[in-house]
């Protein structure tokens, strides 16, 4: 019966090829066929506009073989070359799945037996002149059986042109679009991770869908210069598949590469299946500390502060009653007078910081452009450099050395200030708040660290508050100069405020070392530790052994000694023992009644009928550790999920799990926190804010359960 | 001096064993194996320390092979660098009864008919020297450098085809190697997928 179906069908073939003059052609060895190669269309007729699908059919003689798109050990893709008239498009080739045949010398090659078809969409254009449309394309292959011919053709496909088409071809075209690979199924279905190790490549692909199949495999499709050797299967059990594919040329920062994940029911692959890898899902996301919309104007609110605390800095404070003194005497106590020279002034320290943000901006696209390897929590390096920035600082702040700006250019800015007028009181504007580096550095390099992970906009609206902040007492006091008396007279207390903001840092560090800490366990955190510990005596080698009058031989003699010990403890904490931990295992962040977040768990509770909360969250999101103690925590939440029978699951992005991060991207999300509500297989999720409120959480779980009820 | 050669013999056996497929990797130290050229003569690239020599796997009936000796590409290469002090070996490994595998007699005539220049024609029926480079493909090529370090295997050049027009549009990555090896610079493109038709093992 089936054999008869197959027949008919074949006459159906044939009789269309026929029916469509297409020509084919024969290459022949030694008196004998070898191929037989023809061009195919999936439709009667061109349409003007209306894209169709071309095939290269190629019949190889039984025993030979044409080879696939990435050819193995040995061989060579097909190739066709399309002549087609103006205004035509084609596409890609799209290769259905090969056959992996594997020779004595252990030469694995992937390609055709018997047959295959070779699909391209083509798209003509909005006119067409003639009736009859020629299509030509010179088909290239090596076909081999135990010795391999080139072969080649010449090869022209003739279609009427008309309003209306109807399908050709239809049995082999419909056989062939089955054997093509499918995209990657989302991440609730499976999930491929890829993992380097040395020269290899780690595949691990979990789906429950791999038990139904005995023979799984992995094919690879190298791009470019990369050479690979033979995947193997590593290992295998129940829903995880692990390949190691070895990587034979020398590409250090390759971390993934693209290929088929085959399906097989029986060990020749007759029926076969294949999921394309996603490669795109494992690239790195680029920003990911997500500030929350309504977040935005508590760091203004803050960068605002900053800016005002600034002006208590000893090197800042003398010198607003000083300007503001020399307005008045300039301005002749005209009110006016002295207001403008106070907005002009103010304007200057907006210059410089906006100046520097855009600077933080441009430096931040340059680095996205050449890969730096992503400025992000994620990556411990970053957190590390973080770490660095924040210990000096402090130390800065501590009085352990000074920032001192070279003598020439603080003789240059002092020179400039001369300008007389509203230009001049810019200038000195800028210059004053140049002059105060010393003061301001450990916390607008701590800022500027930050800013570093956010958005452009966001970089922007920080520095602008920061700069308000500034501005803000000389723009008062200009205004109401009478004020001046309620400034606090400066003192000896100027420097006990510096010493206490030294503290404010030395937390932000111990936050920063408990990321690392979840990163890299608790040994990471310790040789991230001893590595700021060299830091720090470098800071004292300079702060104690280069002063004003250090000669410049002395100087030398401390700088090589202090990059000798940065380097040395550098390479030996930080490139040895740091990079040689392991990632912490992501359960660290596990506690309570929560569990691990798997795509596989979420599918196998909601096949259950549980609905599910899933909590995206990661060490070093503040937003989300506030959410997680103060209302997923509170008794009254904890006790509603357990009364509504909600499954619990945390999904820990510490490191940037890339099955993670893409389910992040697939609601919209650059990163943490997120929240989101499974209520079983076929309800749309329902996302959560990113700062989370009690009510919210009752309100929304209140409303289900009512709707629920009233089903 | 005898425990050098046994030394020697069991470090190649146990390279031979750990990379049983595999192409040893660059960098490593070059497997030796021992071969005889259709006069009996026998030739090792251990006995060749001390200068650079060239492994290439032939088989006369692949069309990718006769691409570059049908061209005269192969016997320019084998004749420049052989006159520069570099030992050629060429190798077949195809087993007997499978296309390509040569007899003493048939190999002598194909050096004379095709006018190789190669140093020396080396019969590998039971494959030992192909399967110890993880030889996949004819042609495939390794360069040895002094030393007995492997500092480039892979593909002839970079135009994976039959057609010998794309010869003179190819980089020939065994040239380059081979200049930059003597000019005593480290060779930039050192690892490349070989192209070809299959060695036919045992």
């Amino acid at each position: 019966m089936r054999l008869a179906v197959r027949l008919a069908a074949h006459a159906i073939v044939c009789f269309s090829i026929f029916a469509l003059e297409s020509q084919g052609q024969s290459q022949t060895y030694e008196g004998k066929q070898l191929v037989k190669a023809e061009l195919l269309a999936d439709t009667n007729a061109v349409v003007p506009s209306k894209p169709f699908t071309v095939g290269l059919l190629l019949r190889m003689a039984p025993g030979w073989h044409t080879y696939w798109k990435f050819p193995g050990d040995a061989g060579l893709p097909s190739e066709l070359k399309w002549k087609l008239p103006e205004g035509w498009k084609i596409g890609e080739i799209q290769w259905p799945i090969p056959l992996k045949t594997t020779d004595p010398g252990d030469i694995q090659t992937y390609g055709y037996q018997d047959e295959v078809l070779l699909m391209q969409e083509i798209t003509p254009p909005a006119s067409i002149n003639d009736s009859t449309v020629k299509l030509a394309a010179e088909a290239n292959w090596l076909v081999c059986e135990k010795i391999c011919i080139p072969g080649n053709a010449s090869l022209q496909l003739e279609l009427p042109r008309s309003v209306t088409s109807v399908p050709a071809n239809a049995e082999i075209f419909a056989r062939y679009r089955r054997l093509l690979p499918r995209d990657w199924p989302g991440a609730i279905v499976a999930t491929a991770n890829w993992k380097r190790a040395r020269s290899d490549l780690r595949l691990n692909v979990k789906s429950p869908t791999l038990a139904n199949y005995p023979n799984v495999d992995f094919y690879p499709l190298p791009q470019g210069d990369t050479v690979v050797g033979h995947p193997q299967l590593e290992s295998r059990s129940g829903n995880e598949i692990v390949f190691r594919v070895p990587l034979e040329s020398v590409s250090k920062d390759l971390s993934s590469i693209q290929g088929l994940v085959v399906f097989a029911q029986r060990a020749d692959g007759s029926e076969r299946a294949a999921w394309q890898i996603p490669t795109s899902g494992i690239a790195p996301v680029k920003s990911t500390a997500s500030i929350p919309a309504r977040g935005i104007f508590t760091f203004l609110l803050f960068g605002f502060l900053g800016g005002v605390i600034l002006n208590l800095m000893p090197c800042v404070l003398p010198v607003i009653s000083l300007k503001i003194f020399g307005f008045i005497q300039h301005a002749g106590q005209s009110r006016q007078k002295i207001l403008r020279s106070g907005v002009a002034f103010a304007g200057g320290i907006f210059a410089w910081f906006i100046g520097l943000a855009l600077f933080l901006i441009a430096l931040k696209a340059a680095g996205r452009e050449i890969t730096w390897g992503g400025f992000q929590f994620t990556n411990p390096y970053f957190v590390l450099a973080l770490s660095v920035i924040v210990l000096v600082f402090a130390l800065n702040l501590f009085g352990v050395f000074e920032i001192s700006l070279p003598q020439s250019a603080t003789r240059g800015v002092l020179g400039w200030t001369g300008a007389q007028g509203d230009v001049g009181s810019f200038f000195q504007g800028v210059f004053a708040t140049v002059l105060a580096t010393p003061c301001t550095a450990p916390f607008l390099g701590t800022a500027l660290g930050f800013a570093f992970t956010q958005s452009p906009v966001i970089i922007l609206s920080i520095f602008f508050a920061i700069a308000a902040g500034m501005s803000a007492p000389y723009l008062l006091l200009c205004a109401q100069p009478a004020w001046l008396r309620f400034l606090p007279k400066p003192g000896p207390w100027m420097l006990h405020v510096k010493q206490f903001m030294g503290f404010l840092l030395l937390a932000t560090l111990l936050f920063l070392l408990y990321v690392l800490g979840a990163q890299r366990g608790l040994e990471g955190a310790i040789w991230a530790s001893c590595f700021l510990l060299f830091v720090s005596i470098a800071c004292w080698m300079k702060g104690s052994f280069i002063v004003a009058t250090t000669s410049v031989a002395k100087r030398f003699v401390v700088f090589v000694l202090m990059l000798v010990l940065l380097i040395v403890s550098g390479v030996y904490f930080i490139g040895g023992k740091f990079h040689s931990t392991k990632l912490a295992s992501a359960n660290s962040q596990l506690h309570g009644d929560w569990q691990a977040f798997t795509p596989e768990r979420l599918q196998t509770e909601l096949e259950q009928g549980h609905s599910v909360f899933v909590d995206f969250t990661a060490a070093w999101c503040l937003t989300c550790k506030f959410n997680e103690a103060s209302v997923l925590e509170s008794a009254a939440v904890r006790e509603a999920f357990q009364r509504h029978g909600i499954v619990k699951l945390r999904a820990d992005w510490t490191n940037g799990d890339p099955v993670i991060t893409k389910l992040l991207q697939q609601f919209g999300r650059p990163g943490v926190p997120l929240y989101v509500l499974y209520r079983g297989k076929s309800e749309k999720p329902i996302i959560f804010p990113e700062l989370l409120t009690k009510s919210i959480i009752l309100d929304k779980l209140e409303t289900i359960s009512r709707t629920v009820a009233s089903q | 001096m005898k425990t050098k050669l046994i030394l020697t013999i069991i470090a190649s056996l146990v390279t031979t064993a750990l990379y049983a497929f595999d192409p040893p990797p660059v960098g490593s130290a070059a497997p030796d194996f021992s071969l005889t050229d259709p006069k009996g003569e026998t030739h090792s690239p251990s006995q060749y320390k001390g200068k650079y020599v060239v492994l290439e796997w032939f088989n006369p009936e692949c069309p990718f092979v006769k691409k570059h000796y049908g061209s005269g590409n192969m016997q320019r290469l084998q004749k420049e660098y052989t006159s520069k002090g570099v030992v050629w070996l060429t190798i077949d490994s195809n087993a007997p009864g499978s296309e390509g595998n040569l007899s003493a007699d048939a190999a002598s005539k194909v050096m004379t008919g095709w006018k190789t220049r190669q140093t020396a024609l080396l019969l590998d029926p039971e494959g030992k020297a192909g399967r110890a480079y993880g030889a996949k493909n004819t042609p495939n090529m390794v360069v040895i450098n002094p030393e007995g370090k492997i500092v480039y295997e892979g593909a002839i050049d970079s135009k994976a085809t039959p057609n010998p027009a794309d010869i003179p549009n190819s980089t020939n990555y065994v040239k380059v190697a081979l200049d930059e090896s003597l000019e005593g610079k480290p060779v930039t493109t050192s690892t490349t997928k070989p192209y070809g038709c299959s060695v036919k093992y045992k």
